[in-house]
């Protein structure tokens, strides 16, 4: 899936990211390419979801480029990459907890690209469909009118990725989806990312701190460490790395009295 | 309370109901004809209504960028204002017209919400808020200073014209149209999309919306709408100043109009409207000086006691609630939670 | 020149009173999170007192203050038991709105008590030193002297004392502050008394200045809140500095634009305050914690 010279999806160059004298991110160069699933994964405070913002444009870049399909997306708005087929979920779980699942997934559509006076027409039919059909596609279709703030952990998550997935994005950037999820509804969220992956082509690039599901899903993995690209390359060499395992079990080490938080 | 819910639903009690009240304010001032040993309707009373009829507006174009958006403006009445000395200078000090000098107020207004918009908008809520409270306050002492154009502190006149029954339908006529709009507004695209810049803006551009139009835009239809009725009570009044028509008391009154009713819901800001003013007139009438001390006393109460507005309590769930507006914006106490959110 | 330095000095004098002024209000937000819009009644509460001890006892007005501390303590901690307290771990929105009906409360109150007529304060103290030829009016000098007191006095209080880094700790992480033993409620509201009694000094310092009137609050609080915003919430050399900056600010627009006078005075803190707001939204100067990380 991943041939040399293809033209990568999502590439990112230098990327660095600056809060006041402490970075965030340092130079960070990687590349996604389509139809892949790929895994970000790090140590807490290593800057994978900064990165993420970085690429959906939620924060400013402080120096680097990113280039989404070929186009340069540095200092576009998050909106505008969304049109482009981005699609992100959010470390903190961000529904919109006092509206049912259905006005959620609804909320979630993709708006405009379109002129001014197309925005006023009415709410489609056809959103709706859509709407069930995600829903029952991520076994929320039985809760599709409880509110968003009853639901499990899991399901929460779940109705994030189908948020996410409401305007038909080409790549979809999931945060720790399984972050909080009981171990069956992990395999679900595992088994739609596949089923999305290979059927509809779409590709995926995920943070996760569960390195099975990692090691299942993903073909390629970027790890990043300080604010740096760390290590690349598939699950199995990852893991075994000596300098990832060093930044992921060296805090934890015996004999070693850090706690890294 | 629930039980009435249903009832209302199941018949859909709602439309009949407002029909007929349309109806019977339609016929009001007719009733002036009827002859009868008193006076039915007296000038003052359809002065009454006229006022009721403007602050219904006035909650309703609020409610747009506070209850449905989530943009809590303070300083609404700057466009109120706005209107009022554009149809008001246009009219004395060049002779126009009415229907032309409205227009004018209200394009004036609806432009300086395209210039402030552009910035007050970036800021997020209190500060926004704020920030439009002072755009109030300082525009009304512009206007002071302003004397050869805006006649400075000592106001404006305008030709006078006393027709109340005409300004009566007018101003009804207006609060429905605008009531009707918003009801529109709500089904399109664009209606939902302000509401989920409100629930979240971040994972709203992130969903594909241009916040920063979809702000803008609300913002200056709210103000164009706002200074028609500015312009209208301008004529009305037949005289203007700075301090009456920039007032931060009445944006309050939206505010807490709004609240009572139901922030962000169609009907909320009529019902809150209709009821704050009768309460201020029929009942407050006879303490007149303590006016004021109860609105403010009021405005406490409802923000504490009554976060979901009259409709939210008849189970309108479409609105939001003033604590959910800012739900992110939790005083420092509550570090721990935000803490998690802003540091990957 | 000469005119550059008197409206120099003018400003830095302003300042001084803004600086003190916005003390209370810069720590109730900063340890509290409440935005209060009923200041500058607060302010014009003083100013009343200031009046009436003066009108009814000759009093000067600095000794207003052996009245307006205790009165103004005692019932700022009252009030923040029975209302404040509602609305701390609330959205700002709502300490906004409560604060607001508060002022248009006490404004109204004010009104029926001693009506909208203005009052004006007499003071031994007025008129004016001179220097070459740069006037500096004595009053407000010890404004200036009074207010430097204040801030040195809480800032010393705050640093030093067991209450004080309480205060701080509380300001800083609530839940921390808490297991080590601080009671969180009382602290809260001692706070808010202080602050209030501050407050009301501030309206002593300034009724040898200006008109009493019912509604001279309101642009007070704006200001405060543009001061506030600027330079940071809690932050006392941040008030010093911002306040310094505002007085400056407005003295020069009324001296070299011609024609303008004092009222745009709020005109120039809106500006500051919007322009500070976009473009740097941590404030300018440090604090307890920036403006905008709310």
């Amino acid at each position: 899936m991943t041939g040399n010279g293809q033209q990568p999806l999502l590439e990112g160059r230098g990327v660095s990211k600056y809060f006041g004298g402490l970075a965030a991110l340092s130079d960070v160069d990687f590349a996604v390419y389509s139809g892949e699933v790929m895994g970000l994964i790090g140590p807490n405070g290593s800057g994978k979801t900064t990165l993420f913002d970085c690429l959906s444009r939620v924060q400013e870049i402080s120096d680097g480029q990113v280039f989404f399909k070929g186009k340069e997306i540095t200092n576009k708005k998050s909106y505008q990459v969304a049109h482009m087929g981005l699609a992100r979920t959010f470390q903190v779980i961000r529904v919109y907890r006092k509206m049912t699942v259905l006005d959620n997934m609804l909320l979630s559509r993709q708006w405009g690209g379109q002129g001014m006076l197309q925005i006023f027409r009415p709410s489609q039919q056809r959103t709706k469909k859509r709407a069930h059909e995600l829903a029952k596609f991520l076994l929320l279709d039985h809760v599709i009118d409880e509110k968003a703030g009853n639901l499990s952990g899991g399901q929460q998550r779940l109705l994030e990725i189908g948020m996410a997935l409401m305007p038909n994005p080409d790549l979809i950037l999931l945060d720790e989806a399984t972050s909080g999820v009981n171990p069956t509804l992990i395999e679900t969220i595992k088994d739609r990312i596949r089923e999305l992956n290979e059927k509809e082509h779409k590709t995926f690039l995920l943070i996760e701190h569960n390195i099975h599901f990692i090691a299942d899903l993903c073909s390629r993995v970027v790890v990043l460490d300080y604010g740096q690209k760390l290590a690349e390359g598939t699950p199995a060499e990852i893991m075994e790395n000596e300098a990832v395992i060093e930044a992921y079990f060296g805090a934890y080490g015996e004999g070693e009295n850090d706690s890294e938080a | 309370m629930r039980a009435l819910a249903q009832i209302w639903q199941r018949h859909d009690l709602g439309k009949w109901i407002i029909g007929l009240i349309i109806l019977l304010l339609l016929a009001l001032p007719l009733l002036q004809y009827i002859p009868s040993e008193e006076t039915l309707v007296t000038n003052l009373l359809l002065f009454s209504f006229t006022q009721m009829f403007m602050l219904v507006t006035l909650a309703s174009n609020w409610n747009l960028t506070g209850g449905f958006t989530g943009y809590v403006d303070f300083g609404h009445a700057v466009f109120f204002g706005l209107g009022a000395y554009g149809t008001g200078i246009v009219m004395a000090k060049a002779g126009w017209p009415f229907v032309p000098a409205l227009v004018v107020g209200a394009i004036v207004s609806a432009v300086f919400a395209l210039l402030i918009g552009g910035a007050t908008l970036r800021l997020k809520g209190p500060y926004f808020s704020i920030a439009m409270l002072g755009t109030l306050v300082a525009m009304r002492e512009i206007v002071r200073v302003s004397r050869p154009l805006t006649g400075g502190g000592a106001g404006l006149t305008l030709p006078p014209y006393l027709n109340r029954p005409l300004f009566y339908y007018i101003t009804l006529v207006l609060a429905i149209l605008v009531v009707l709009f918003i009801r529109w507004l709500r089904q399109t695209e664009f209606g939902a999309s302000l509401i989920a810049i409100r629930e979240d803006e971040v994972g709203a551009e992130m969903r594909g919306i241009n916040t920063t139009r979809h702000k803008i835009t609300i913002f200056i239809i709210a103000a164009f709408s706002s200074g028609i009725v500015g312009g209208l009570w301008a004529y009305q009044n037949t005289f203007i100043d700075p301090d009456i028509v920039f007032l931060p008391a009445r944006t309050v009154e939206m505010v807490m109009m709004t609240m009572l009713g139901g922030l962000g819901t169609v009907a909320g800001p009529v019902i809150g409207a209709a009821t704050i003013y009768w309460l201020r007139d029929v009942v407050w009438a006879n303490f007149l000086d303590y006016h004021l001390i109860m609105q403010g006393l009021l405005l406490i109460l409802i923000v504490l006691f009554v976060p979901e507005g009259i409709m939210g309590t008849l189970g309108d769930r479409s609105g939001t609630t003033v604590g959910r507006l800012w739900g992110k914006y939790i005083s420092p106490a509550r570090e721990g939670t935000t803490q998690a959110e802003v540091n990957p | 020149m000469d005119q550059f330095l008197q409206a120099m000095i003018n400003g830095i004098m302003l300042g001084g009173f803004y600086a003190a002024m916005v003390l209370g209000f810069s720590i109730i937000w900063g340890v509290m999170g409440v935005i209060n819009l009923a200041h500058g009644e607060f302010i014009m509460a003083g100013a009343y007192f200031t009046w009436m001890m003066n009108r009814e006892y000759g009093w000067e007005p600095f000794l207003a203050l052996i009245v307006i501390l205790p009165v103004f303590f005692v019932a700022g901690y009252i009030l923040q038991r029975i209302l404040i307290n509602r609305v701390i771990e609330r959205p700002h929105l709502i300490s906004l709105l409560v604060t607001f009906g508060l002022s248009i409360i006490i404004a109204n109150v004010y009104k029926l008590a001693y009506t909208g007529t203005p009052r004006t304060v007499e003071s031994a103290f007025s008129g004016f030193w001179r220097a070459g030829e740069v006037t500096i009016p004595i009053t407000r000098s010890y404004v200036v002297v009074a207010a430097l007191t204040m801030m040195a006095a809480l800032h010393l209080f705050l640093q030093y004392t067991r209450l004080g880094k309480s205060i701080r700790a509380a300001a800083q992480n609530r839940e921390a502050a808490q297991i080590v033993g601080i009671e969180i409620g009382r602290v809260y509201a001692i706070t808010f008394a202080i602050c209030i009694a501050l407050t009301g000094a501030a309206g002593m310092l300034a009724s040898p200045t200006q008109a009493v009137f019912p509604f001279m609050g309101a642009p007070l609080t704006l200001k405060a809140f543009a001061i506030t915003a600027m330079s940071g919430l809690g932050s006392i050399p941040g008030a010093l500095m911002g306040g310094v900056v505002l007085g400056l600010i407005e003295v020069f627009i009324a001296t070299y634009v011609p024609g303008i006078g004092t009222n745009l005075g709020i005109v120039a803190s809106f500006v500051i305050l919007v322009v500070v707001l976009v473009t740097r939204p941590q404030g300018l100067f440090g604090g307890l914690k920036p403006a905008g990380a709310l």
